[in-house]
């Protein structure tokens, strides 16, 4: 949405401060390369940063050598053992082995199942993408129009209920809320199916996406794809509620900031129609912010989705994350804490030059 | 005649010291009373709670009662009872001594360190600033749960470990509000002043510096307590931080969960109940410093 209405920012030109008389003659456009430059660095410095702290995390958590050799090991077995794992190497060699093997997507191996940790994670990312995706649809689908609606009529009633679900939606721990939607919604009604993840139904069109809403809707298997969203629609709403009050609160402050502003003013007083003074300046304008949040929110997801996937037994990387956890399985977990941050180190600087290319006030530095 | 200039002086002073602390104290019961009235009535029942809960519970949060299993909601068990027969009423009451306590304990740890540490960079600036809020940046790219859990898969998992993970994810918060207040006022020409006057750096930092930040700080307080509850239950829920037989919101709803499906609904949404009451009085206290911080400015 917010990218259909980038050019209009352009042509109008309404969205930038007024040319003040004071404006220093010295206004240069931003080296887009530059810029684009400094984004990438700063990622892959920031990525790298996050890794060494995954890094010294597992190199706090006990040594796994002596769980692997078994009860009567010698010091020689163990000894033996550390340095074939590496562990008898000096820190910086230990941390130079780890980044390369990260770089080649070796997350190490399971303590529990001994399978590669990345093959693993990969087998249960679509699931989590899907609730993820689901989830983030819903609270847009929400969050947007009601923010709007809230923002234009700063303290009306729509306003004042949309603040108290947001309030609401805060503070309800989101595994708790999931638990009572299965009683009502399962338990009391009985409209959706048992808590168990993605069902019992054995996928019989093949896999494409790994994503199974998506595959059945791709082989049109509308059976098997409504019994699929049946299964979604529960944790879906339960992630979204945590989800949705940020997105409302940013776009109900940034649509209060430009109904407040002299060129909104201005334009209506000129007899410019509701309507248009709504897409052209109030939509552009509320873009940046919402999309900030939103790459904010995306990140969350990934972390966020854990409680939701245990209550639900949704077979996704959180609940791996937390199964592993259990059995004091580090590696998994340090895998699922580096991808989830990264994931969000990475849309976040995707959001930022989305918003870069479509605000033209930041193509100027002073 | 200096001997009674001076008594004369010291009097008018003695006055003005009462007075000035009457206007204070004036000042105080005022603003208490402009406190939103019902989060401020639940968050003191709360405290209640903390302070003499374990004393008037009807009964032993942790007393077995195989009797009495999964008994629902009635005249002697407001709550009913769990599935080890022990009254959840009693326990959701015993669980807020540490729910909170935990809470507030490693909340204060990490707002102390944080607005020194926040207070002290803005005024230095430089490479300690810009290495400083780099490091702030990648501590803010882990999702808080998933941060916490990683930091209990290193430091092992106790009690008191929760409060050293609640400090360390609170820390960034205050280190980067206190930054961005205080790092205006590095320029201010008082701060200059103080400096030519010979003051020392901490002395202006924590007595010059760290008091405009206060009314930010006391609202980030109100929002991280409740954010740091909801982590707790919320670690708790999946087994960590707190076993299982001692109270704890978080574990009563796991505990509970399992019940759910025989109908017994109210052993998890008692506790949760609570969690939303508390973490929800505690957002509006936010918002209310929040709101007396733009009015001042």
């Amino acid at each position: 949405m917010a990218g259909s209405t980038a050019p209009e920012l352009d042509e109008d030109g309404t969205a930038g401060p007024p040319p003040g008389a004071d404006e220093p003659v010295t206004a240069t456009r931003v080296d887009v390369f530059k810029y684009v430059a400094r984004k990438v660095g700063s990622l892959v410095l920031v990525s790298l940063l996050v890794a060494t702290l995954t890094f010294v995390v597992s190199r706090a958590t006990a040594d796994p050598s002596f769980l692997m050799v078994g009860q009567d090991a010698t010091d020689e077995i163990i000894a033996a053992r550390r340095a074939e794992m590496g562990l008898d190497q000096p820190m910086y060699r230990q941390w130079a082995s780890y980044m390369a093997d990260l770089v080649r997507g070796d997350l190490g191996l399971s303590r529990r199942t001994f399978a590669p940790v990345g093959g693993e994670i990969l087998e249960r990312l679509p699931a989590t993408v899907e609730l993820a995706g689901a989830a983030l649809f819903l609270s847009l689908l929400v969050a947007i129009p009601a923010g709007i609606r809230a923002g234009l009529r700063p303290d009306g009633w729509i306003d004042r209920l949309v603040g108290s679900v947001a309030q609401l939606g805060a503070a309800i721990p989101n595994f708790w809320l999931g638990l009572m939607l299965i009683y009502f919604g399962f338990y009391w009604l009985g409209w959706f199916p048992a808590p168990t993840g993605r069902g019992l139904f054995s996928l019989e069109s093949e896999a494409v996406t790994g994503i199974v809403t998506i595959d059945t809707l791709l082989a049109r298997d509308w059976e098997a794809a409504r019994e699929s969203v049946r299964y979604l629609i529960l944790p879906a709403v339960t992630l979204a509620s945590g989800v949705m009050p940020p997105i409302l609160n940013v776009t109900r402050n940034a649509t209060v900031s430009v109904v407040n502003s002299a060129y909104y003013e201005a334009a209506l007083s000129f007899g410019v129609s509701r309507r248009v003074v709504r897409m052209r300046l109030l939509l552009p304008n509320i873009a940046a912010p919402v999309i900030n949040i939103l790459a904010i929110t995306i990140g969350f997801l990934m972390g966020g989705a854990v409680l939701v996937e245990v209550v639900f037994a949704w077979p996704g990387i959180g609940k791996y994350a937390v199964t592993a956890m259990d059995s004091s399985d580090y590696n998994p977990v340090l895998g699922v804490v580096l991808l989830a941050s990264v994931t969000y180190v990475v849309v976040y600087q995707i959001a930022d030059l989305i918003t870069f290319a479509m605000d033209p006030r930041l193509r100027i530095s002073r | 005649m200096a001997p009674s200039k001076v008594m004369k002086l010291s009097m008018t002073a003695d006055r003005r010291d009462t007075q000035r602390r009457r206007t204070r104290l004036l000042r105080a019961a005022v603003w208490l009373r402009r406190l939103p009235r019902l989060p401020t009535i639940i968050l003191g029942i709360t405290f209640l709670a903390i302070l003499i809960g374990p004393a008037i519970v009807p009964h032993d949060p942790l007393q077995p009662n195989p009797a009495n299993v999964l008994e629902a909601p009635s005249a002697s068990h407001w709550f009913g009872t769990d599935g080890f027969g022990m009254d959840v009423l009693s326990r959701v009451i015993a669980a807020a001594r540490l729910d909170v306590g935990v809470a507030v304990a490693g909340v204060t740890v990490g707002a102390l360190g944080g607005s020194i540490l926040g207070a002290t960079v803005a005024y230095t600036g430089g490479w300690i600033d810009a290495i400083v809020q780099k490091a702030i940046e990648v501590l803010q790219s882990f999702p808080l749960f998933l941060f916490a859990l990683a930091l209990f898969a290193a430091l092992g998992d106790n009690t008191f470990n929760l409060v050293v993970v609640i400090s360390a994810i609170s820390l960034p918060w205050y280190v980067r509000v206190v930054r961005s207040v205080i790092s205006p006022l590095r320029e201010a020409e008082w701060v200059k002043a103080l400096q030519n006057a010979g003051a020392s750096g901490p002395r202006i930092v924590i007595w010059e510096l760290l008091p405009n930040a206060t009314s930010q700080v006391l609202g980030l307080f109100a929002l991280s307590t409740g954010l740091a509850i909801q982590v707790i239950a919320a670690l708790a829920f999946i087994g960590l931080g707190v076993q299982p037989p001692f109270p704890e919101w978080g574990s009563m709803i796991n505990t509970g969960a399992s019940f759910l499906l025989q109908g017994a609904w109210w052993v998890s949404t008692f506790p949760g109940v609570a969690v939303v009451l508390v973490v929800i009085s505690l957002h509006s206290l936010s918002r209310f410093f929040d709101a007396e911080t733009r009015g001042i400015g």
